[in-house]
């Protein structure tokens, strides 16, 4: 799912086309499976789908979300690239939304061993952003990070022991605005490598070999739909954690704080 | 309470009406909006849950053909669609104000448990009004 500018046309309404249908199979297992949650809840463990023995229904969901999530982000970030549009500014608040991201991304991590960890360096009013935009971009950069990190952790425990996997959802003050990021304990992101996976972005199969195995598009998603909100992915590091983060320009309206 | 499902993905319905009758509701599905007026005349839902994107007519149109029947003009509609809410954004205003659309759920992002919240709020609201004028 390459997010290239350069590539024909047709090739984007086709991919958006596969996108589109993507969504409905992806539904019906999300939702299948969580009616096996539900229905093992209340009991009723003879109902058809509560019947997928030695399946774990919630693993089933979380991750069936997560790649309808993907996909539909994937969607946003292409039509935003073919319409050449900017998603509309608005002033959010960078605290609640890192709070509600590291909720939804709670779940997911937990399935991959994962800890989901917030840290807000003081208060921060309002920042120019899109609410929906900038929450689709931190889970989608949300969830390749945690399957990152969950892959580097199992690779150290094999040779160097346990060591417990982190991802950190941080913001900060710094002269240039507010800072809002992602971080991983264990990976070691540089910012050439990210400049090389960009440029590799749709043309290599794993252009972001240096982070994980698949091919990280949630990180080119999250970077595209930045990118139409007037900011980007960078490379930072935040409390000796390495990752991935935005910088996003304080809101003028009246603030508190 | 009677829940009018529209819904035209057969696999998606049967899930939707399995948790819903798991919760206590009875529900009519239809998979186009001829279907759906039909059971409508013979349900009689107290919701209906919408998708916009359905075959030969769309959901807008059921609901303005939904919406032309005094007995259905204050049926609460949820509209739960596969639409993406960068495009029903530029419907929202109208979809509440002119067609009495309670909810805007999109499907890719909407749990079971936030759609059976959502079609509880609904009811309670109908018991409680019922209740009010009684």
């Amino acid at each position: 799912m390459a997010l290239n500018n350069d590539v024909r046309p047709e090739a984007n309404e086709l991919l958006a086309s596969v996108a589109e249908q993507l969504k409905v199979p992806l539904a019906i297992i999300a939702r299948q499976a969580e009616l096996g949650v539900l229905q093992g809840r209340r009991g009723l463990a003879d109902t058809p789908a509560a019947q997928v023995h030695g399946f774990d229904a919630a693993t089933i969901a979380t991750q069936a979300d997560a790649a309808l999530m993907l996909v539909d982000s994937y969607l946003l970030g292409l039509e935003l690239l073919r319409t050449q549009t900017q998603l509309e500014l608005e002033p959010v608040s960078v605290s609640s939304l890192l709070v509600d991201a590291a909720h939804d991304l709670h779940g997911f991590a937990r399935q991959y061993g994962v800890t989901v960890d917030l840290d807000m360096a003081g208060r921060y009013g309002p920042v120019m952003s899109n609410a929906r935009g900038l929450k689709a971009a931190l889970l989608s950069l949300g969830f390749a990070l945690v399957e990152a990190q969950a892959t580097q952790a199992s690779d150290l425990s094999e040779s160097v022991g346990k060591k417990p996997a982190r991802v950190l959802l941080a913001a900060h003050r710094t002269p240039h605005g507010i800072v809002a990021g992602m971080y991983g304990t264990n990976q070691a992101v540089s910012a050439s490598a990210w400049r090389r996976a960009q440029a590799l972005c749709g043309k290599a199969r794993q252009p972001f070999a240096e982070l994980g195995a698949g091919s990280a598009a949630g990180l080119f998603v999250a970077d595209t739909i930045l990118r139409s909100m007037e900011s980007r992915l960078r490379v930072g590091r935040y409390l000796h954690a390495g990752g991935l983060a935005a910088t996003l320009q304080p809101s003028q309206q009246l603030q508190l704080v | 309470m009677h829940v009018l499902l529209l819904e035209p993905n057969t696999l998606l319905a049967q899930t939707y009406t399995q948790a819903l009758q798991q919760d206590g509701f009875s529900v009519a599905h239809a998979a186009s909006a001829q279907t759906a007026v039909f059971a409508a005349d013979k349900h009689q839902p107290d919701v209906v849950i919408l998708e916009l994107q359905l075959p030969e007519h769309s959901g807008l149109e059921f609901l303005h053909e939904f919406r032309s029947y005094p007995e259905w003009k204050d049926v609460p509609v949820i509209v739960h669609s596969m639409l993406p809410p960068t495009q029903t954004i530029q419907v929202e205003e109208s979809l509440r104000r002119d067609l009495g659309v309670k909810a805007l759920l999109y499907k890719p992002r909407t749990s079971l448990t936030q759609l059976l919240q959502t079609v509880r709020e609904q009811t309670r609201e109908i018991q409680n009004q019922s209740e009010k004028m009684a």
